[in-house]
């Protein structure tokens, strides 16, 4: 029951730091320290975080792109996870985590604006007359 | 399920000799001269050929021999000539009983246990109404009649071999059995096998073999049977809760000689049952003084009628729709204000379920929460014991064993007539903020597509989006289900009709989508409606051979292959369970991917003679394919894109 407890209370704590770095106003983050290219292979290929996430970490679902969580938030996230989904890699050597971060990083950031695609637009101008 | 019988070789009655007195042992000799036939046409091509090491003296099989095996004992000559007058056969009677029911099409793969009934609906019944529709595999051929009877509101009659077709089609029948969708089975059986390939394809009990998820079985012993059981089957498959059956027919009934039919009885179905009149003024009680009322929908939409009377309901309640998920047929406009739950914040104080199959979770929340559910749906007047898709028990506060689509006119009139103008303010203040919230989470949900829009492999939602684009000025149907694809075809495609969304498999297995599509795809075609189809490749590798089902027959349909080289969600589910006992995700995808070597499907469509493109993995390239594609399905032709695609 102690260990019970306890371990809630690390998820919450997760969570809660988790929650504070997103919510955190635009702050820069530390440059990752891990090697993307090879993180590159660990996402696609060894890990496979592309199934949850897509390849580019775009599609998948939770999106990983922006990144807003710190590297060791990151880690500490993805060793514990605080949701039923998201597989454990607690027994994943740490340098292949950073390397995986440094990755997700090196994703180029920014999706189009909706609006800015002619196809979405579409869409919207469709969805908006329909009511 | 195509047997050893190849009719070039036996002479059928008229080719046989104008008595028909060809015994069995004349009709070996002609086999036995017909296979040294063959034989002699061997030696000829040998004579060209290298000398070859003799070979050690065996008995080789004849083609009588085979035919001794394969034919049923009383069929093993050729059937006696008939001189005029002397009866008919009772398949002949058969087509007319399922002609008097009115079925357009009947889906098979032949066998010999129907060769009676198979050859009777081809010379009797002229190939018309119902019109034969040639499947490369059972399942694929249930697959389609559910796919079509979603698609037409009626039921397909498909016919397979005793005891192999039957449970080929096994999976396909369950699955029509979970979505509540009326199949109609008619499998062959060899009631007295006398050779080694006849004996497997009979059964003491034929029907056992699936009785766990069809409505209703039945062997018919005789034609008057046939002709009461086959009314009673299609009744008990149209009455709600929906389901598919099976009549089983012997082929020695057949094939045997009837000089006087019985009378073919008319064909009535009962009207499905409204709710109990108090029972439903309480639902509109319960409903007209909620303050947030929330109805969710399963199997709904019998009819395309239950699409107005849905619209109705949630329109003079101003209260939200949920379509629920993969399991629902989603009979409401995805683009109406109140499609949703309400939005962020909207907590349901009365739910009400129409024909929802599982109301368990729903009715625990609200007991523990003091709020209410309300239930209406025909699973209350039929259940089966052994298949759990009923789930849990469900302790709603209100059950209604009736059919909904049928009982919502009374409860639409109650609500009416309880609705105070108080109340009827209350509902349009509510009415205006759930649409508020449910077009902002609409919108968004549709700007979302930009994530990933320019990624190779091919995003879904760009997958959606650029179809959406390109067949917006059509009247369309996606005829596949949407297990693979999210919630993105209801976010990026107004399903502004009944008939744009086909629902999905309704027992979760794989194979469902690509055959099921063909049969949605048919149904639409008389309507001239523009027939889509976003199937998976793990799904289509179950059943290809509907591609060429569907260029044989000409049925116009686009398929996208949405092909993410696995199956995806166990690859998740694999990693998970890695995770969990802290072994690591390396060897997570053994088992689960589909790669090297890649299947390539626009090939194994043009194998099977449609035209087709890709594989697609730049996403720019996408929308010319489609372009190109689509011109060839409102042509009238069948066309397959394959799309590199992300998983998710």
């Amino acid at each position: 029951m102690v260990f019970r407890s306890a371990f809630i209370t690390l998820v919450l704590l997760t969570m809660a730091g988790t929650g504070v770095a997103q919510n955190q106003p635009a702050a820069p983050l530390a440059a990752p320290t891990g090697n993307a290219q090879r993180g590159k292979v660990l996402f696609e290929s060894s890990l496979r975080c592309y199934a949850c996430h897509g390849f580019d970490g775009q599609t998948g679902s939770p999106r990983l792109v922006p990144m807003s969580r710190a590297e060791d938030i990151f880690l500490a996230y993805v060793r514990k996870p605080a949701t039923q989904g998201m597989p454990s890699f607690v027994a994943q050597p740490e340098a292949d985590l950073r390397d995986v971060y440094a990755y997700i990083r090196s994703i180029p950031q920014a999706a189009p604006a909706a609006d800015s695609v002619p196809v979405i637009k579409g869409v919207l101008d469709r969805r908006t007359k329909a009511n | 399920m195509a047997d050893l019988h190849d009719s070039s070789e036996p002479k059928g009655p008229a080719e046989a000799g104008h008595s028909g007195s060809l015994d069995r042992r004349d009709f070996f000799k002609g086999a036995a001269l017909g296979a040294a036939g063959l034989v002699v046409g061997g030696q000829s091509a040998a004579a060209e050929a290298p000398p070859v090491q003799p070979s050690p003296a065996v008995e080789l099989p004849t083609l009588a021999h085979d035919l001794a095996y394969a034919m049923p004992a009383q069929a093993s000559g050729p059937p006696p000539a008939r001189a005029a007058g002397q009866g008919r056969p009772a398949s002949d009677f058969m087509v007319d009983v399922i002609k008097k029911i009115g079925f357009e099409y009947a889906a098979i793969n032949p066998g010999s246990t129907f060769q009676g009934l198979h050859e009777s609906l081809l010379n009797y019944g002229n190939n018309s109404a119902p019109e034969l529709l040639t499947c490369l595999h059972e399942e694929a051929a249930v697959a389609m009649a559910h796919g079509y009877a979603k698609a037409a509101g009626k039921p397909m009659l498909v016919i397979v071999h005793g005891t192999v077709g039957l449970l080929h089609s096994s999976m396909a029948l369950f699955q029509a059995w979970a979505d509540r969708v009326p199949v109609f089975l008619i499998v062959g059986h060899n009631r007295n096998p006398s050779g080694v390939i006849n004996r497997p394809h009979s059964a003491q009990d034929m029907g056992l073999l699936v009785r766990s998820f069809v409505k209703y079985d039945d062997e018919a012993t005789t034609l008057e049977r046939f002709a009461e059981s086959a009314m009673r089957a299609y009744r008990i498959a149209v009455t709600p809760p929906m389901g598919p059956v099976v009549i089983t027919v012997a082929a020695e009934l057949q094939e045997s000689i009837v000089n006087d039919a019985p009378r073919i009885p008319e064909l009535t179905v009962p009207a499905p049952p409204q709710g109990d009149a108090s029972a439903v003024r309480e639902a509109a009680r319960m409903l007209v003084a909620a303050q947030s009322p929330l109805i969710q929908i399963a199997k709904l939409g019998r009819t395309p009628k239950a699409w107005d009377l849905l619209i109705e309901l949630a329109e003079t309640l101003q209260a939200p729709v949920d379509v629920l998920g993969y399991s629902s047929w989603q009979k409401f406009p995805s683009w109406h204000p109140l499609y949703g739950s309400g939005g962020r914040g909207y907590t349901p104080d009365v739910t009400l379920g129409l024909e929802v199959t599982d109301m368990s979770v729903p009715a625990r929340a609200a007991r523990a929460n003091g709020r209410k559910t309300i239930s209406i749906s025909a699973e209350y007047l039929f259940q089966g014991s052994n298949i759990h898709d009923f789930g849990r028990y469900a302790d709603v506060d209100l059950a209604i064993a009736a059919d909904a689509e049928a009982t919502l006119p009374s409860l639409i009139e109650e609500i009416r007539k309880q609705t105070t103008p108080e109340r009827k303010s209350a509902m349009q203040a509510r009415g205006k903020q759930v649409a508020g919230a449910h077009k902002e989470l609409q919108l968004n949900g549709i700007r979302d597509a930009r994530h990933g829009w320019e990624a190779s492999p091919v995003s879904v939602p760009r997958l959606i989006a650029e179809l959406g684009d390109q067949i917006a000025n059509d009247d369309w149907a996606i005829v596949s289900g949407h297990q693979f694809t999210g919630d993105w075809q209801r976010r990026l495609l107004n399903h502004d009709k009944p008939y744009r969304y086909n629902g999905d498999c309704g027992g979760f297995g794989i194979g469902y989508d690509s055959p099921a599509s063909v049969g949605g795809a048919l149904a639409h075609k008389k309507f001239g409606r523009l027939s889509v189809a976003i199937v998976g490749d793990g799904d289509l590798n179950f059943s290809p051979g509907v591609i060429w089902t569907a260029a044989h027959h000409k049925i116009p349909l686009l398929f996208i292959v949405h092909n993410n080289r696995a199956y995806h969600a166990e690859v998740m589910i694999i990693q998970r369970m890695c995770g969990v006992r802290g072994r690591g995700n390396q060897n997570a995808h053994i088992g689960n991917v589909i790669t090297d070597p890649n299947i390539n499907y626009a090939q194994m469509a043009k194998a099977y003679g449609m035209y087709s493109e890709g594989p697609i993995e730049n996403p720019k390239d996408l929308a010319g394919a489609y372009q190109r594609a689509l011109a060839k399905v409102r042509a009238g032709e069948p066309a397959l894109i394959d799309v590199i695609s992300q998983p998710r």
